[in-house]
């Protein structure tokens, strides 16, 4: 398994998440003078709860970014967007709608179109945008909270904050100081960081596909990611379970209620998670009734944006210090905006 | 998604090692697993203890999707495992990615969870916080319309809502299904006939009741399905005025079909 050998920080978070998700349930099974059987079965529950709502997004998620990523080139792409900075950043925001990906699947995009010319601005709004303007991610949010607030915040928060660190990149930037390594060869490149398997997206595959052949790798691509996003949902799911039925109501609204203190909490629980942005509106759902709407919001917009494995990612494109940038400027944006409709709109 | 971090580099031939070899059949058996208990969710009815009915299709899709890609998966360790490998594949580095035993001990936890713990709805021990006594409003108007035998706990709860005066409900009759809950705040002759409403999956049930006055109620046990019939009263009920039902009737009931209500 050469993801994971290449991955030891990826794999050591994930240990780290596992056993404090235990401990935690360990603890507040031990101290809770319920009886055992019955907490299990709750926890079972609401676990298997969120995890059948939210598995066929990810199978459909997967399979569809496979199919298009089977018929659609990175050229055609490239190709529409227009010369214009401005115009071209107002294109990246919305560009998800065409490369249905998540934050793990951006990255390797966004790197594969700048081989291809695209303008870095466009490449950082598209990188920070798509996760979540995309019909699948647009469609899972919408069937956890209804067309309603949350999923009109979340795009509207996406678009502001993707659009304007776009257009920060398009004013003071200049790409041989933002992208790493030398401009990116039209040939597949490899995790250049060494840290993660950065895979040729478009690029080791021939142009166009059969359509037997493009169905059969969408089928077997949706296999494998359906393991590597998967455990990442499971743990999520777990966590959440495990906090509705073993944590007390008044810590959880002790904690939720702050309208400054829930919003860093959630954007934490985003990072350290790293659940894909197809179904991290499930695992929303299960803090929205404690938590500020404010603060569930920031979870729901900065996550998608970064995670622990969207920022190892971002490693093997940018440079350190604009890393740095893109994980610090949507970080403080989410933050203020969150704790802006916490004080001022009453959601 | 990440499309991208699938396709290992072709450095590799057709032969798997033993450990990939067990590593792909597990995946599979993970994967048509998962699957299968997709099918026997929807087949038992189960899926009501986790879902809100409106999206029972989309796990249609998820049982049929985890059965093709499991078959497909299948299907390539087979004709792989013949050593041929004839078939014109260009580009088959995708099937090769052999999954770590870390993956998949976790991804086998749902599956095993699902299977080995009795399936069972939310109820009256789920219930943290309280149970509400009042719903959350929604743009149905047509609750009114509903005849007051028709109604279900959480109808019940909208009309209170459009109702300023409560005693304009004095003397309407009820007959309502749900669970029995008590807390030691509850008056000795007073308890609720409650439900867990779910509008998307039980992540976000809440629980929601009625208040019932009877001298039975030292003898009903927490928990237990109940069909409550009587009539609604304005009285005290944990310090506030509400409507509360003096039951006729409350008969012992099997657990509904659909335990949650969808608002």
């Amino acid at each position: 398994m050469n993801h994971e050998s290449r991955a030891p920080l990826r794999r050591l978070m994930l240990t780290l998440a596992g056993i404090g998700a235990g401990i935690v349930a360990l603890t507040a099974l031990l101290t809770s003078g319920s009886d055992l059987g019955t907490l299990l079965s709750i926890f079972s529950t609401r676990f298997l709860g969120i995890f059948i709502e939210a598995v066929p997004f990810l199978l459909l998620g997967t399979f569809v970014s496979g199919l298009i990523e089977a018929f659609l080139t990175a050229e055609d792409i490239a190709r529409v967007v227009p010369r214009n900075r401005v115009l071209a950043t107002v294109v990246g925001t919305f560009m998800g709608f065409t490369f249905p990906v998540c934050e793990c699947g951006v990255v390797p995009v966004v790197r594969r179109l700048y081989s291809k010319g695209l303008p870095l601005s466009v490449g950082v709004t598209f990188l920070l945008a798509a996760p979540v303007i995309n019909p699948i991610v647009l469609a899972s949010t919408a069937a956890a909270f209804g067309i309603g607030e949350v999923l009109i915040g979340r795009i509207l928060i996406t678009i502001i904050v993707a659009f304007s660190i776009g257009l920060v990149f398009a004013v003071a930037a200049r790409p041989q100081e933002v992208l790493r390594g030398a401009p990116m060869p039209a040939a597949p490149v490899m995790g250049g960081s060494g840290e993660l398997p950065v895979m040729p997206l478009l690029s080791a595959l021939p142009p166009r596909k059969t359509p037997l052949a493009g169905l059969r790798d969408a089928v077997s691509l949706a296999g494998d990611e359906f393991f590597e996003m998967g455990r990442y949902l499971i743990i999520g799911s777990m966590l959440a379970a495990a906090m509705q039925t073993f944590i007390s109501q008044e810590f959880l609204l002790t904690l939720g209620r702050g309208p400054i203190i829930s919003v860093i909490a959630m954007q934490g629980l985003a990072f350290l998670l790293s659940v894909c942005s197809t179904v991290d509106s499930f695992l929303a759902l299960a803090f929205a009734g404690t938590f500020t709407t404010g603060s569930v919001l920031a979870f729901l917009t900065f996550g998608p944006m970064v995670d622990i494995k969207s920022m190892l990612m971002f490693l093997g494109v940018f440079r350190r210090r604009i890393v740095l940038y893109l994980i610090l400027l949507p970080l403080l944006m989410t933050l203020l905006i969150g704790i802006w409709i916490n004080l001022n709109l009453a959601l | 998604m990440s499309v991208l971090n699938a396709h290992p580099e072709h450095d590799h031939a057709h032969e798997y090692g033993g450990a990939q070899t067990a590593q792909l059949w597990l995946k599979t058996a993970i994967l048509l697993g998962l699957g299968v208990y997709f099918v026997y969710n929807i087949l038992t009815g189960n899926l009501t203890n986790y879902v809100n009915e409106r999206f029972a299709w989309l796990s249609y899709v998820a049982a049929a999707l985890l059965l093709v890609i499991g078959a497909y998966s299948a299907w390539h360790l087979l004709t792989a495992h013949r050593g041929g490998h004839d078939h014109e594949h260009d580009h088959d580095g995708h099937a090769h990615g052999a999954i770590s035993w870390g993956i998949l001990a976790i991804v086998a936890v749902p599956l095993l969870l699902g299977t080995l713990i009795p399936s069972r709805p939310l109820g009256a021990e789920a219930v943290s916080g309280g149970v509400n006594i009042s719903a959350v409003e929604s743009a149905q108007v047509t609750v009114l319309s509903i005849p007051p035998l028709e109604r279900n706990v959480l109808d019940w709860l909208r009309a209170f809502n459009r109702e300023t005066d409560m005693t304009a409900f004095d003397g309407q009759p009820v007959d309502v299904i749900g669970f029995i809950y008590r807390e030691p705040t509850f008056a000795d002759d007073q308890f609720m006939v409650a439900r867990f409403t779910v509008s998307c999956c039980v992540a976000d049930a809440s629980a929601i009741g009625l208040a019932v006055q009877s001298t039975e109620t030292a003898a009903l046990e927490q928990g237990s399905w109940v069909r409550v019939q009587g009539t609604l009263q304005v009285d005290d009920f944990r310090g506030e005025r509400l409507p509360v039902v003096q039951p006729s009737q409350i008969d012992m009931v099997d657990q509904p079909a659909h335990p949650y209500l969808y608002p």
